[in-house]
Order: C-alpha cells, then structure tokens, then sequence
C-alpha cells in the first residue's frame, strides 16, 4: 500500500479498518508497516482524504 | 509514578470519565497526546440537552454557538420537510474545542492529574491483568503503574487491542467524514439540514449545521463508496456560494459497541467502545452516558480493591441498561435506511413531509403502499 502523507489528515480513522495492524499514528504521523500490510485495500476505502493507493504491481502479482 | 485509575485519551470519553472517578475520591491520571484538549475538531457539534442533564451541569454560554430545534431532512428530488423530537429536549450546536478544554478543566478541579502532548504507547500487563501504562513524552518513555486503565482514545482503540479486546471494524461499519467550516451559508439558525441520495452521501448524509455569526458547518459521512468522502463534500458545496476556512476529518463506528468492553484492569469507552448512534453518527451523549459510569465503577472497584474482569463487568451491564436499546433500535433504522433507494427516499419524504410521526395511521400508510410498494415492505420492520 503506498501513502501519500501529503494527504493525510491524521485523524486515524484507517486504523479501525486494518485487519494486519500495519497502521499506526504517532506524533501526528501515519506510519505503515510495510512488512505485515497484505494489501487488502481497506485502509484505502475508509480513508476520508483519498491518502492510499493500491500498488497495482504488487497485488497483480498475488493474482 | 502509580496511581489507582489511569484514563487514556482526553476529550468526551476522558475527561467524563476520568471527572466521575476523581469525584469518587481516586487518584487519576488522565493522558492526552495532542498537546491542547479538543484539538483538532473531529466532529459537527450538535448534541442535545440530555447530555447536560447526565453531567448534572447547566449548558454555558462560552460553548454554545447556537439553539437547535429540529431537523429539516432533504430527499434526492429536493422534497424536504422539518422534524421536531418527541421529547422537549433543546438542541445545541457546541464549540466541542471550548467544551472539550471545560471538561477536562472540571476534571482538573475534581483531582485529576492530567499529562498533555503525552502519548500512551503501551500496557504494562502482568499475569493477563492491566496494570498501567507506558507513555511518551518527547524523549522521555515513562512507566506509570495503576490498579486499571480507562480506554478513551477514539475510534480503533489501539489500547483496547493491546489488551485483547477487539476493535477492528469492517469497511462498511465505518463512516468516512470529513467537514468544513464556512461562511457565506445561509442557514436557518435553529434547524440543521440534512440531505439524503445516493449521489449526494452514499451510505450516510450530508448536513449543514449553524454555528455562530454566519458560519456553518458543511459535512458529510459516507459509507463502502469508490470515490472519497472529500470528493463528495466538494460536490456538496459547489451548490451554494460558500468559502470554507477550516477542514477537519475522521471516522465515526456505525455498527455498534465492540463486543466487550472490559477485562482484567482495563474498560473501554465512548467512540474507542463504539458508543455511537449508528443512525445519526452522533457520539457525544452516549460517550458522556457510558463514561459517567465508567468513571464511576472505576472508583467502586478501587474502593472494593478489585478491578477484575469479574468485577467491571458491571460496567457493560450499566451502560447496556442505559442505552442499550437506543444503540439497537438505531440500527435497526439504519439498516433499513441502507436499502432504500433514491425513489424510495422521495417516496418516504413526500409521505412524512406536513405529518408528525405520531400521526402516522393505517389509512395514511396505504396510500404509501400504493406509491411505493417497495418502499412499504422495506419499512415493514420498523412500522
Ligand atoms: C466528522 C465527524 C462529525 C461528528 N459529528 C458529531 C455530532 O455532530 N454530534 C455527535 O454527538 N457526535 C459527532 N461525531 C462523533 C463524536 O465526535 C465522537 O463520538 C466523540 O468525539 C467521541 O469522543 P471520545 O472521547 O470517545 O473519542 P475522541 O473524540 O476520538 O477522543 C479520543 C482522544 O484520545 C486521544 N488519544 C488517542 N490515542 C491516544 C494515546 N495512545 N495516548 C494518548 N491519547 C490518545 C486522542 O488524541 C483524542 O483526543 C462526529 C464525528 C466525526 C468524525
Ligand atoms: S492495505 Fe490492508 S493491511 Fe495494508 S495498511 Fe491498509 S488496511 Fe492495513
Ligand atoms: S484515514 Fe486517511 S486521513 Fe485519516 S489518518 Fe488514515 S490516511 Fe490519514
């Protein structure tokens, strides 16, 4: 999952929805576990600010 | 550092917690990692009379921007019609930024230390049973030990999850928010306005709610939708001459109360427990309800020097007695709600539209069966 931090909002509405708790907001900061996210893709959907993208590589290659 | 009850999180859930325990007589410490209480604004501020009368107080003049008396609601085809409560109780919009700082300031009176720009990072548990708190201010990560924690710190609870309660939510059981502060509005001062459709708030509803001097407060929550709750809120305000000045977002639990909500050394409340209306979205008198109780039994268990599971268990019993039911019968409305498509919802605002909801007969009611069918089975549940 990329993040764009410029968008955030850091209101951590994100991390509810993390199945893999890969998010975590410090210090008004979002931080992404990149080694546990499995790229599910909610983070993305919940996310009021649009700060998540699908890596697309990434998933297509689980495919 | 050691004290009997540690709350984590210092707005709505924290400060009434942490107040109805330090009233109790226990040591409290109360723990907010933003560096001012109420900052920044996660929510549009409407509540109701009711929440004073738990907290016992009058509603003060510093906090209240403006005297609600009902709800005008605005169907997809513009049909839209004004709402009373059943009950007398006011309405208010507050500033929560005011009003969040008075109540911790009332808990600071009653005992309660409070640690600001704090942020808890971790439970200390030995043998399965909380028993504080580690923290970090700047460079310094500090152990505070304490017979129990309260859990007060939002949506997601992280704390909640340190101690093996379950706070995670599917996509659809969260609403996606995101407001503005405007001027240039023209709003009824007394009424806030909500619209409806699936163009507009897919899963949720937009509102308008009057704040102070011309402002108003433009927001939307929206639910499972491809495009962001901020592309919706623009497209909201392209239909009126408004000039936002301030943006806050967040997300609001609708699905109801995590399904514990305490173990040993530890309970958990308001938005953190899911203490919200799944209707309405609206967190601030059920949090302040539950956390009145919390900080009240926190106290029983420290005066009883037992702060087991076993023991606050009693905690979800009171406040499932307490609303309970309004938390239920909410989500029953919202799910019925969910189903209805556009046409359905001008189909039911033309219906409600110059009717009181206690005059709701069968007669009327079969004239909506032959407008709406679909409609009329979809409510079947709720009539
Ligand atoms: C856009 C929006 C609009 C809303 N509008 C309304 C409305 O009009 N009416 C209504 O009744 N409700 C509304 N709500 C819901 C309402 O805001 C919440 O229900 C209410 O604020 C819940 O209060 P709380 O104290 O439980 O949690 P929060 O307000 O989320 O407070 C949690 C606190 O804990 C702190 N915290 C978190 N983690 C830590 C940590 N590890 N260490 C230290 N501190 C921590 C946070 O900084 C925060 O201050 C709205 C919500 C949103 C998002
Ligand atoms: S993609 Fe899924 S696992 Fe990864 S951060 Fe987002 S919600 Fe968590
Ligand atoms: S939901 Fe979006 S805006 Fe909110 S903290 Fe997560 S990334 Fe930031």
């Amino acid at each position: 999952m990329k993040f764009d931090i410029e968008r955030c909002g850091y209101c951590g509405a994100c991390i509810s929805v993390c199945p893999t708790g890969s998010l975590e907001l410090t210090e008004n900061r979002i931080i992404i576990e990149n080694k546990t996210c499995d790229d599910c893709g909610r983070c993305s959907i919940i996310c009021p600010l649009g700060a998540f993208f699908v890596e697309v590589e990434k998933n297509l290659s689980k495919l | 550092m050691k004290y009997d009850v540690i709350v984590v999180g210092g707005r709505i859930g924290g400060s009434v917690s942490s107040l109805f325990a330090s009233k109790n007589d226990v040591d409290v410490l109360m723990i907010e990692k933003n560096p001012e209480i109420g900052v920044p604004l996660q929510c549009a501020e409407a509540t109701s009379e009711l929440t004073f009368k738990t907290l016992g107080i009058q509603p003060s003049k510093r906090y209240i921007c403006s005297k609600i008396y009902g709800v005008e609601v605005h169907s997809p085809d513009g049909t839209h019609f004004k709402m009373q409560p059943s009950g007398d109780e006011m309405g208010y919009i507050l500033d929560r930024k005011v009003f969040d700082k008075s109540l911790a300031v009332e808990s600071a009176k009653a005992g309660t230390d409070i640690m600001i720009w704090t942020t808890v990072k971790d439970l200390i548990i030995k043998n399965g049973k909380v028993k504080g708190v580690v923290a970090k201010h700047l460079d310094e990560t500090m152990e505070i030990k304490a017979d129990m924690v309260i859990a007060a710190d939002g949506v997601g609870s992280n704390i909640s999850r340190m101690a093996g309660i379950n706070t995670l939510y599917g996509v659809k059981d969260v609403g996606s928010c995101v407001q503005y502060k405007m001027v240039g509005i023209d709003a009824d001062p007394n009424y806030m306005q909500l619209y409806f459709g699936r163009e507009v708030a897919p899963g949720g509803y937009a509102w308008i709610f009057p704040n102070e001097d011309g402002v108003t407060n433009v927001g939307i929550g929206i639910r499972d939708s491809n495009e962001t709750a901020y592309h919706y809120l623009n497209k909201f305000i392209s239909n009126f001459n408004g000039m936002p000045f301030e943006m806050n977002v967040g997300g609001v639990p609708l699905s109801g109360p995590v399904e514990k909500t305490y173990t040993d050394g530890l309970i958990v409340v308001g938005d953190a427990a899911g203490h919200v209306d799944p209707l309405t979205g609206g967190g601030i008198h059920l949090a302040t309800s539950c956390a009145k109780i919390a900080g009240e039994v926190a106290a029983e268990a420290i005066k009883n020097e037992d702060t087991s599971a076993e023991f606050l268990k009693r905690y979800e019993e009171e406040w499932k007695n307490k609303i309970g039911s309004i938390i239920k019968n909410s989500l029953k409305y919202r799910k019925v709600l969910d189903k209805l498509n556009d046409k359905e919802l001008n189909a039911l605002a033309r219906f409600l539209k110059g009717r009181d909801l206690d005059s709701i007969t069968s007669t009327s009611l079969l004239g909506l069966v032959k407008e709406s069918p679909s409609l009329v089975r979809h409510l079947k549940n709720v009539l």
